[in-house]
């Protein structure tokens, strides 16, 4: 509850930057919170002129004009609060998503196991709007909560002392008892929930294995279990709902008494002639009115809850940290050599990468292999500046600093074909011109011809313009691999770096794209990620990685000959002696 | 309307439940509204004799009033814990019920019919399909039901007072309770379908941008990217605004009429009173009455916002339910075998009629015990090859037979007893390593789910968790490496002797060294079964007496 407590007065500080919006809003609530008092007034005028005072409804017409038009300036002040309200958790809704966005690209790629993009999407999806109930409903119901309740004693008070005194006990027994019970039912609620998500999380489990249980022939004997645990998953729930029910039973009780105890307590003096019909009648119509934003608080405690639970992941997403980026700006080179000297990184546990030293030639490849968690991917990662080195240091020709380098310099100089590469939200030409918004048809053309992907290209009906991405036409891996490799070229990058992923290719398309690498890479410095040994073998220079270090280093034939680290990989890969 | 009536044969069997429920629900709000009315007269009641002497005063029977005020009070707070309380324990049955009854219509149909939901992210909106039906229950079926019942005695009530306010008091609530939902409903239609796509187009741009990160960063177009994100963001709320006016305005009218309604009860029967044809305490009764009964129609509005996506989910879930089997069911118990050669005649299918054939002619002989290879590119026909094996999917023309008996005369679950099957699809399921195994067999005793761990070389890794056989294996595997998770297969394989052993691409995803391990470990298995193994990879191959080349659905040898 305590880090609840600290993200709620985040959250008002959110508030405050539409705080305009949010006033009015609340105003507006207010303002129509009092009508319904005035409005009270003027019906009991009414029922009092022609039940006690025997005048006809028509004397009474100033009544019915004011009851009217507070009745429509009512409907115009829910209009309005429900409009302002929106807008206020508008703004703060764009706001948010931009900064978490920026944030989560100053923060660079994030490995993919850490969090899953879906994850991310839902939380600046999902959990920004789950953050609106509170801004639009929770919000304005605490003041409505504090002022109507308010304004009802003021005027019951003089009206009856009795009466004002059963509101006065009654009204804050609703908050107390709820901040008593209402902290537990809220963890009996999570609990339940997190019964439910995983009940559902099991059903989905089954249907996704459904074609397992029935090679397995069990496919029939699942239905049972899956209604046992259905079974069981109701009776926790129902033990705690009904403890979360009757403290809400006890709630309204609470409300239900007070009202029967004023009309009660009213009947008796009324009998008696101690009292007038007016003010009986008038309290009556205010004690449910009284409870009312007091029984909503409970209603809203809800999504004020939703909301936390929801900012709870997006300031985390906000808090994260973000390294230092270098200022550095280098004019573009034209010729990039690499060095690392004694570079060791760790993502907090062991050391991947453990005083590496190695050298990358310009204007040659350099094939990188070992074994997979070899830590080849994290020194892409270090030589791409997406992280830096803990020790150690990468050059750039022997003098410049990488980590002192602006990052997007750095970037400007190079390209990356990453293992899975992704093509964005568009057409093939605009994910071939992401890095060259300018070039030409006849450059992309001549781009996806060096990447061996003109012909599939044109092959289909739209050519160019074929939408791809998420909601576009599926490509074969193979066909994105050439796209993406199309794609640097374009840039025309001194570097390129590749995170070579033919292991899931059949044989043709892996010639295809090996073909395809060949092509692009004259005249750059080329670093390749090989998981086989295919592309190691067209490489200048192959470095074993092993341990966080270069194992050993030299040419394919070289490397062979020899009987180190290279050779027993070779064997493994099946290179060596030739398996079929 | 028909899914509708289909749901709720669905939910017969609970009928007690859903009766209960609503009883409850209609007395609450009854209670309720008897509440206001009584105390409205009660204090009219007491005032009048008040003024009118101590003769009446002795004779004015204040207690049945006011224990009725009490009783009314009591009773709306009890039986709307009960009213909760059974409510939702029948959602809870009735969500029991459907996920049962559709795990139940959907097994005789995978995989085919789940073939285009493949991706878990269908698969869970089918999931929220069903979780969304069972909301029609507690948010349909009982408001509107009791708001209906309620109406309809509290206008009979009011009647007995006097016509003309009943009429008007129905006519508020119909106008509340359902004209104005409808009409903002209908309104909103549009509002809410462009908000559903906004967001899918901007989980687009988010998916994007965490997934390309790396590669907008280096090609500079992350400012684009996040210039793409911000507007797409006001289109969105462009929508969500178009319906919030909507909503706004219905909350508007709602209360407008509620008000409206009070106010020409309290002016009719006013002139009554007024002419003397109605009693004096009569009208803050009728007043109090008419403001509690439109607590009956409250929840209305969103029952309409419900019913519509209960009727789109119904639409979806019905569709698949409707989905005629891929292989018919069997007229006659299935044969029983002595022996397990396969042999295909010319057989070609198709998935579906007007789809390019999958497999065009076929023959091939599996004798007994042999070891067959079948390799060649992706989409080649290899899958489907199993699919037909399996009874997955019907073959066209040609003839199979398996042990001597058309191939025709087995369903899937016939042949998943002489089959067992090692894949990368393998699924593994959110439970224990015992539980994954026990699927195999499960009468497996703890000694032989240790040996089948052994002979996949697992083992030392279970012994070495500190739960043993109990270790969790995470969502889809996902904690166990993709090496571990396909010797889980295998041990499954260890535990379940079949006379056929498919592996279906069974080193896909490994890097070489793991593959080598994975394949020498699998190699005593296939001792004495028939085997099938289809892949595009070299080295499974080389376990294999004789290897063909599939390519666009015709062998070559």
């Amino acid at each position: 509850m305590a880090e609840a407590e600290r993200i709620d007065p985040r959250l008002m500080r959110e508030g405050r930057r539409s705080r305009g919006a949010l006033y009015t809003s609340i105003g507006l609530g207010l303002v129509s919170g009092w009508a319904v008092i005035a409005q009270a007034v003027c019906l009991a005028q009414i029922i009092n002129g022609i039940s006690f005072r025997h005048l006809p409804p028509a004397a009474l017409a100033p009544w019915f004009y004011t009851l009217a038009a507070l009745f429509l300036a009512r409907a115009g002040l829910a209009y309005g609060a429900e409009i302002t309200a929106f807008r206020a958790a508008a703004a703060i809704k764009t706001d948010l998503r931009r900064r978490v966005l920026e944030r989560l690209f100053a923060r660079g790629p994030v490995p993919a196991a850490d969090e899953a993009s879906a994850g991310i999407a839902a939380t600046l999806l999902e959990g920004v709007e789950g953050l609106e109930p509170y801004f639009s409903r929770y919000m304005p119901q605490m003041a409505l909560c504090v002022a109507v309740p308010l304004a009802i004693l003021a005027l019951v008070f003089p009206l009856d002392v009795y009466s004002g005194l059963i509101l006065l006990v009654a009204g804050p027994l609703v908050p107390v008892f709820m901040v008593f019970v209402g902290y537990k039912a809220e963890a009996i609620n999570q609990r339940q929930w997190d019964k439910l998500l995983r009940l559902s999380t099991h059903f989905l489990d089954v249907l996704q294995g459904l074609t397992t249980l029935k090679l397995f022939g069990r496919a029939r004997e699942e239905i049972a279990i899956a209604a046992r645990i259905s079974d069981d998953y109701r009776r926790t729930t129902m033990a705690g709902l009904r403890v979360a029910f009757l403290t809400s039973a006890v709630l309204e009780f609470f409300a239900s008494l007070a009202i029967a105890l004023v009309a009660v307590l009213f009947g008796a003096r009324l009998i008696h002639g101690h009292i007038t019909f007016y003010p009986a009648f008038l309290v009556l119509l205010l004690a449910p009115e009284y409870f009312v934003p007091l029984r909503g608080l409970s209603v809203h405690y809800h999504a004020r809850m939703t909301a936390i639970a929801a900012a709870r992941r997006i300031f985390a997403l906000l808090d994260a940290d973000v390294p230092a980026p270098g200022s550095v700006i280098l004019p573009k080179l034209s010729q990039i050599g690499l060095r690392c000297a004694g570079v060791s990184f760790s993502y907090g546990g062991a050391m991947v990468l453990d005083g590496l030293d190695a050298e990358f030639p310009a204007g040659k490849i350099t094939a990188i292999v070992g074994a997979s968690g070899a830590g080849k991917t994290t020194l892409a990662r270090l030589l791409l500046k997406f992280a830096s080195p803990q020790a150690g240091r990468i050059t750039i020709n022997g003098t410049d600093d990488l980590a002192a380098l602006a990052p997007e310099a750095w970037w400007a100089m190079l390209a990356w074909v990453p293992q899975n590469p992704r093509l964005f939200h568009g057409t093939i030409a605009d994910n071939l011109r992401l890095g060259r918004p300018e070039a030409t048809d006849a450059e992309l053309r001549e781009a996806a011809r060096l990447a061996r992907a003109l012909d599939f290209i044109e092959a289909t009906p739209q050519g160019f313009a074929t939408p791809v991405g998420d909601l576009g036409a599926g490509l074969s891996g193979g066909q994105i691999q050439r796209i993406a490799l199309a794609r640097a070229y374009l840039k025309d990058p001194a570097l390129l770096i590749l995170d070579e992923a033919t292991a899931n290719l059949d044989p043709a398309s892996e010639a295809d794209i090996l073909d395809a690498i060949s092509e692009i890479a004259r005249r750059k410095t080329v670093i390749v990620i090989a998981h086989r040994l295919a592309v190691a073998a067209r490489a200048d220079q192959v470095l074993v990685l092993q341990d966080g270090r270069i194992a050993e280093a030299g040419t394919h034939a070289a490397l062979l000959a020899g009987h180190g680290p290279y050779r027993a990989l070779a064997q493994a890969y099946g290179e060596v002696p030739c398996a079929l | 309307m028909r899914a509708l009536i289909r749901l709720a044969g669905l939910f017969r069997p609970f009928r007690g439940w859903m009766l209960g429920g609503l009883a409850l629900s209609s007395l609450t709000i009854l209670a309720n509204f008897w509440l206001m009315t009584l105390s409205g007269w009660f204090l009219a009641a007491a005032a009048i004799t008040g003024l009118a002497g101590y003769a009446a005063q002795n004779a004015f029977n204040f207690f049945s009033p006011a224990a009725g005020v009490r009783f009314f009070a009591t009773l709306r707070v009890g039986s709307r814990y009960a009213e909760r309380l059974v409510t939702h324990e029948a959602t809870f049955r009735l969500l029991a019920r459907l996920r049962v009854w559709f795990y139940a219509t959907l097994e005789p149909l995978a995989p085919a019919a789940l073939q285009g939901f493949r991706s878990s992210d269908l698969l869970s909106r089918l999931v929220a399909d069903i979780d969304t039906l069972n909301l029609f229950y507690l948010r349909v079926y009982v408001p509107v039901l009791s708001a209906i019942i309620a109406t309809l005695i509290m206008t009979g009530f009011f009647a007995l007072f006097s016509v003309q306010a009943a009429l008007i008091l129905l006519a508020g609530l119909v106008v509340t309770g359902a004209l104005t939902p409808y009409l903002t409903g209908r309104a909103g239609r549009a509002a809410g379908r462009d908000v559903v796509r906004e967001t899918a187009a901007l989980r687009g741009e988010y998916v994007d941008a965490v997934l390309g990160m790396g590669e907008l960063l280096t090609y500079g177009a992350a400012p684009a990217l996040l210039a793409r994100a911000a507007r797409g963001n006001t289109r969105l709320l462009a929508a969500q605004a178009h319906l919030a006016k909507i909503s706004g305005a219905g909350m508007a009218a709602s209360g407008l009429t509620t008000n409206f309604a009070l106010l020409a009860v309290t002016l009719a029967a006013g002139g009554k009173v007024a002419a003397g044809h109605l009693g004096t305490a009569d009208l803050p009764l009728l007043a109090l009455g008419t403001a509690a009964a439109f607590e009956a129609v409250a929840p209305l509005p969103a029952a309409f916002q419900y019913l519509g996506q209960i009727l789109e989910a119904a639409q979806r879930i019905f569709a698949i339910a409707d989905l005629p089997p891929a292989v018919p069911p069997l007229a006659s118990p299935a044969p029983v075998l002595e022996h397990f050669a396969l042999v295909l005649d010319d057989v070609s299918l198709r998935y579906a009629p007007g789809m390019a054939q999958a497999l065009r002619g076929i023959s091939l002989t599996i004798p007994e015990g042999g070891r067959t290879g079948i390799t060649g590119p992706t989409g080649a026909g290899k899958s489907t090859l199993i699919n037909l094996l399996l009874r997955f999917h019907e073959y066209q023309t040609g003839h199979a037979s398996f042990g001597g008996h058309d191939l025709r005369t087995y369903d899937s679950a016939a042949m998943a007893r002489y089959v067992t099957i090692i894949s990368q699809r393998s699924h593994l399921f959110h439970t224990t390593i015992r539980d994954n195994l026990l699927l195999a067999d499960g009468a497996a005793t703890e000694a032989q789910m240790w040996q089948a761990l052994e002979v996949a070389q697992l083992a030392g890794f279970v012994r070495a968790q500190p739960r043993g056989l109990d270790t969790m294996v995470g969502e889809t595997g996902a904690r166990l490496s993709g090496g571990q998770a396909r010797r889980v297969a295998l041990a499954r394989a260890v535990l379940r002797p079949t006379p056929w052993l498919i592996l279906d691409e069974p080193t896909e995803g490994l890097d070489a060294t793991t593959e080598q391990d994975f394949l020498r470990d699998l190699a005593p298995l296939l001792e004495g079964r028939t085997v099938l193994c289809i892949t595009h990879r070299a080295a499974p191959l080389a376990l294999m007496q004789q290897v063909y080349a599939l390519n666009e659905g015709r062998l070559v040898a």
